[in-house]
């Protein structure tokens, strides 16, 4: 038998074409001081001017119709544009959420004058989303959601607050999950629902969270007596729960889970090419192989995604051992760059190296928490 | 995944169902060698899979054959069958015969691995001398050798080459680096294989074993150190048929799989520790003892993690040859597998 289930697929040329477009792209944008490059980067570095610049080009909305202001691609040219997108360290945080999973969504759950009206100008890069899923009192226990939607004769009336939300500041809408009718005694995956807010709608305030390093690009948002029109529901009334966990299983396996950090791995390896000891070798080597390993699994799971197969067991050990090489990869180039004086270190490396220190906690954290993430496993393994 | 669809593998797994049960390993380690295994093997022409039909072999598919090999080594398999299909590739590559009976191999050169594993087993030896380009076989039966300590049941000997004359030799184009490529994806085969069945064992363990009124199972520190295993397992899955796919696709010319085969050996040699800690401990006292089947595994990865050089040996010649290539040919290789600049 065989317990996991990793295709090995190698990559189309017309993939690689793309691959080699998107390098001079960013190369040139780079050059011109347009970006700065940044650790985590789909998170926290957004930059609309950026976005709509790779909207210009084709590279949001790969994987839906041109009817829709897409490009009738795959989420595999889509893998292929994050990849390089992430080791350039490129601000693509803006629309990258939106691009992901709230366009998927729309596509999925939302009207045909929703789909006309704001999949073009997500493709555009012009139109950003963020996510509403967490509370103060709902973390890892996502179903303890307090925030309400009761049906009124107009819509949804939305009370409550919304905490975590990356990029909510800039965003034009937030998809939350709500409670739109009360549990069902103990069970309280009932009840709960997916809801569009315009977040322009009088009654949202959002309110940045600063974080340690002192950037701002989470969010505390509050709804007081919002109303969204019917439409506004995504999917089923009182499904929220089971759209929810479906689409976090398809989250667990991207490039964005193990290659946050790669940019700091590159700048160093910019640095330290012709002077890295051999001391250093055996740890760049590991480094090299476990980055190779989860990219075939990570490549392997978007095929499966591909053809409709979502493998939730496989997705979950991309994320726990992704994030673990996130974190792993800051420390080992820490350890590299002995081989260099640090007066020789260029200004980008220190300013990346110091940003991939401060940005490592939340990358076991976010999309479901290691602890989380074990108790899938362990579910999936029969333990639980 | 390792591909265990096909004919080969088909034939390969139902031997080893049927002939290496549980208790096979435990009666080998005995020293009840388990002869209906290998002649089993042997009159299907399994050890000639990877020999080319003009020499009278399968000629098959490289990828078929992988599967056989995850099949034995999911069965413990006390005869050296891994170990005969590289002997045989490596004489057929050199235009010689394939042996009849069960072999091992050798490379001469910079690692010390004139150790030789089943060498009490194996008929024959077959030896790989990088300075002369040679191939060569040996008798092992008549050769001077003698038993190392070894970590594994399947035993470590000691061949003095020295003086003793091969049965037959001949020039091969293989290079060090293709012979390398194929042992390490065997290799990677089998300890991806092992660790599976180890994680199987632990989780079967953990759900029957009950202390403090419930099974070990329900407890989070059982099932979180479990959750790790599984992840390193299934990253060992991946690495392994990356190492296989990359021979496949460079049949004619193995060494092109060099990469590929050296990272599923850095990736998984250090995985052995990750994995083997945890099922140890969630087995207490059981997994230590002899009557039961977890060390059948845990020992053979030990033994693997160590064969052509250890994890700490292969990170380095990897690492020191990427330290010598440009950031944007190993971002190549990380992203689409091509290790070598065309």
């Amino acid at each position: 038998m065989q317990r996991f289930n990793f295709p090995v697929v190698q990559p189309a040329p017309a993939l690689e074409e793309l691959r080699a477009d998107l390098q001079l792209f960013l190369k040139e944008e780079r050059e011109a001081g347009n970006f700065r490059p940044e650790p985590e980067c789909w998170m926290a570095s957004a930059d609309p001017e950026f976005s709509k610049k790779m909207g210009k080009r084709g590279w949001i909305g790969l994987t839906w119709s041109s009817q829709y202001g897409g490009h009738d691609k795959t989420a595999l040219e889509r893998y292929i544009v994050t990849e390089e997108t992430f080791r350039a360290g490129a601000p693509v945080g803006a629309h990258w959420i939106a691009d992901r999973q709230h366009a998927p969504m729309l596509i999925a759950h939302g009207t045909e004058e929703q789909k006309l009206d704001i999949l073009p100008r997500i493709a555009a890069g012009e139109c950003y989303f963020a996510i509403g899923l967490s509370e103060p009192g709902a973390g890892s226990d996502l179903a303890n959601v307090k925030t309400k939607a009761e049906k009124v004769a107009d819509g949804w009336k939305i009370n409550g607050q919304k905490i975590w939300s990356s990029g909510a500041h800039i965003s034009h809408y937030m998809v939350a999950i709500l409670r739109t009718s009360p549990a069902d005694g103990r069970n309280r995956h009932v009840g709960l629902s997916q809801i569009m807010i315009d977040l322009s709608l009088p009654g949202v305030t959002v309110k940045p969270i600063v974080d340690l390093s002192g950037d701002a690009h989470f969010n505390e948002v509050y709804f007081e007596d919002v109303i969204v029109p019917d439409d506004c529901l995504l999917g089923d009334e009182g499904g929220g729960w089971k759209q929810v966990t479906g689409e976090l299983a398809m989250e667990r396996s991207g490039p964005e889970r193990f290659l946050s950090s790669y940019i700091t791995l590159e700048t160093a390896l910019w640095q330290l090419t012709g002077k890295m000891g051999s001391d250093n070798h055996g740890r760049l080597g590991k480094l090299i192989a476990n980055l190779r390993t989860l990219k075939g699994m990570s490549w392997g799971i978007a095929n499966l995604l591909s053809q409709g197969v979502s493998p939730e067991t496989e997705a979950a050990l991309v994320k726990d051992l992704g994030n673990r090489l996130e974190n792993d990869l800051t420390m080992e180039v820490r350890a590299l760059l002995n081989d260099l004086p640090s007066e020789e270190w260029s200004p980008d490396m220190r300013r990346i190296m110091n940003i991939g220190v401060l940005r490592s906690p939340p990358n076991t954290l976010r999309g479901g928490t290691t602890e989380v993430m074990r108790g899938i496993t362990a579910r999936q393994l029969g333990l639980r | 995944m390792i591909n265990t669809d096909g004919m080969v593998a088909g034939t390969a797994t139902k031997i080893y169902t049927d002939l290496c049960g549980r208790d096979v390993p435990h009666q080998a380690e005995a020293g009840d060698y388990p002869q209906a295994l290998w002649d089993a093997l042997a009159e299907n022409g399994l050890p000639l899979a990877w020999v080319s039909e003009a020499n009278d072999g399968f000629g098959a598919d490289y990828d078929e054959v992988f599967g056989a090999i995850w099949a034995s080594a999911q069965a413990a398999s006390p005869v050296p069958f891994a170990e005969t299909l590289i002997a045989n590739w490596m004489l057929d590559q050199a235009g010689l015969a394939p042996t009849e009976g069960s072999a091992s191999f050798a490379l001469s050169g910079h690692t010390p691995s004139a150790d030789i594993p089943f060498g009490m087993h194996a008929d024959k030896i077959v030896l790989f001398d990088e300075a002369h380009q040679e191939i060569s076989l040996f008798d092992n039966r008549a050769a001077v050798r003698s038993a190392e300590d070894a970590l594994s049941p399947d035993g470590m000997t000691q061949f003095i080459f020295s003086g003793h004359l091969a049965e037959q030799s001949a020039k091969t184009n293989l290079s060090r680096r293709a012979i390398e490529a194929m042992i390490l994806t065997v290799r990677a085969v089998q300890m991806a294989a092992a660790m599976e069945m180890a994680l199987n064992i632990s989780i079967e363990y953990v759900s029957q074993r009950e202390q403090f009124g419930r099974p070990l199972s329900k407890f989070q520190a059982i099932q979180h150190q479990l959750a790790v295993a599984a992840s390193e397992c299934a990253a060992a899955t991946m690495a392994a048929t990356q190492a296989a796919s990359s021979i496949a696709r460079n049949a004619d010319d193995p060494e092109k799989a060099w990469h590929e085969a050296v990272i599923a050996k850095v990736q998984i040699s250090h995985s052995v520790e990750t994995v083997t800690v945890p099922f140890h401990q969630v087995h207490g006292a059981m997994g230590y003892t002899q009557e039961y089947d977890l060390h059948h595994y845990t020992r053979r990865l030990w033994a693997w993690r160590d064969a052509l050089g250890n994890e700490h040996l292969w990170s380095k010649l990897l690492g020191t040859e990427l330290a010598l290539t440009s950031p944007d040919q190993i971002w190549k290789g990380v992203t689409t597998g091509e290790w070598i600049a065309s």
